[in-house]
């Protein structure tokens, strides 16, 4: 369980920084080495927060609804530190999903894959080609036709759509499945207390990989390298 | 598994319009997962008569995953590194396509050439440069293309000087091996039947 939930989470962290990286917002560029700390504290696991963070998390544990969610930013050269803290745990996961979103459409759903209408090429005026693959349209061949009415082989789109849910022309975005928002809800439960580390500029990708291994403690709340689910 | 045959298509398509995109695809060795583009610096842009280099790896998702690219000539660039070539496009991650192809990813890398994007930098020294100092930017990125760009400015000579002595005008020599990616044959034919 816990190894499971830390590479969840490792998986969670480095999609998070490669979002942060690929991120064309503003607001969220960073330019300068810092180092990024995500917290999702539950109070549920307050007793494992009580070791590492003994000034945050007192007078909270009366409220087991209410999530203390953090993103702290710290810039090791200069010490600075920015902390972006929700209380309401609804904001918080707009911003999360707003920056998840920057990873590429989610795949489309089984059903909305499945119900794709196949056409046929029946006419000398249809002449094209799949975008997908680059083959022309072979007349009386079939067809699957999108919402959108981009068509392209089965295969070659299905094959898309498992991966990304989105037209490969117009990015028309197909139904995601469902299945997401319960692990979203699951991950609730847990603590979660990642910290990251990435250099400037030309190795930026590699770091973010390597971030369990340059874990830095910037402050003494920091002594927790991994996640931890809770004890129950 | 790379779909080989896309590949195929994708170079015959782009090599024959090169002399209209100045946009070049070569085999690196003779696989057809290991290859080399070549984009005409931008005119009116610090990277106006380079040539650059791009070294594309295809990975088996191809064309379900991006191609890898990064420049193998070194460029100033907010959004490319000016170490290892990384470059930081959203099409070359997660905003990739299916539907786009060799072509169409090194056309966006010359218009990102065109328009950095300095807030999403790849390459944090050269976006605080372009910020804060803008001609000194301008002035480092056009030693570079000097530099770095410029198809080993001898044999470069000799392509030019080969061709005025054929009888066509220096400058338009110049701007048709640029457009032709220094293919002199090409440039050659070109200027016959321009
Ligand atoms: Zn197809
Ligand atoms: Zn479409």
């Amino acid at each position: 369980m816990a190894s499971e939930s830390e590479s969840a989470a490792a998986a969670q962290a480095s999609s998070f920084m490669e979002n942060l990286m690929n991120s064309r917002n503003r607001d969220l560029s960073l330019f300068l080495p810092f180092i990024l700390a995500f917290t999702n504290n539950s109070i549920s696991s307050a007793s494992v927060q009580d070791s590492s963070n003994p000034d945050q998390e007192t007078g909270e544990s009366t409220t087991p609804s209410e999530f203390s969610d953090r993103i702290i930013l710290v810039n090791p050269l200069t010490q600075g530190m920015v902390v972006i803290e929700s209380r309401s745990s609804s904001s918080f996961d707009s911003l999360l999903s707003e920056l998840m979103s920057k990873e590429g459409q989610p795949p489309a759903s089984k059903a909305s894959i499945e119900a794709l209408p196949s056409v046929e090429i029946c006419e000398e005026g249809q002449k094209g080609e799949c975008a997908i693959c680059l083959d022309e349209w072979e007349i009386g061949g079939v067809v699957k036709e999108m919402p959108c009415k981009h068509r392209f082989h089965g295969d070659c789109v299905e094959k898309w759509l498992k991966i990304h849910g989105s037209c490969p022309i117009c990015r028309y975005k197909m139904p995601e499945e469902d299945g997401d928002l319960n692990n979203k809800s699951e991950n609730r439960g847990r603590r979660r207390e990642i910290w990251m580390s990435f250099s400037v500029g030309n190795d930026r990708r590699r770091s973010a990989e390597n971030h369990n291994n340059q874990t830095v403690s910037a402050n003494s709340s920091s002594e927790n390298e991994h996640d931890h689910a809770p004890e129950a | 598994m790379v779909d080989l045959a896309r590949v195929q298509k994708e170079l015959h398509e782009c090599n024959r319009d090169v002399q209209v995109s100045g946009i070049n695809v070569t085999l690196k060795g003779d696989s057809l997962t290991h290859l080399i583009g070549t984009i005409p610096g931008p005119i009116g842009t610090p990277y106006e008569g380079g040539t650059f280099k791009i070294d594309i790896t295809l990975t088996d998702g191809y064309p379900f995953e991006p191609p890898k690219m990064k420049f193998a000539t070194k460029v100033w660039h907010p959004n490319i590194s000016s170490q290892s070539g990384a470059i930081c496009l959203d099409i070359l991650k997660d905003q990739w396509s299916p539907a786009l192809t060799l072509k169409t990813a090194l056309l966006s890398i010359q218009a990102l050439l065109s328009a950095p994007e300095p807030d999403d930098p790849q390459d944090a020294v050269v976006a605080q440069q372009y910020l804060r100092d803008h001609q000194t930017f301008v002035g480092t990125a056009r030693y570079w293309t000097e530099t770095f760009a410029k198809t080993s400015t001898l044999a470069a000579d000799e392509k030019i000087q080969k061709l005025v002595e054929m009888g066509f005008p220096e400058a338009q020599v110049r701007s048709t091996l640029e457009a032709t990616g220094w293919d002199e044959n090409m440039a050659l034919e070109k200027l016959l039947s321009s």
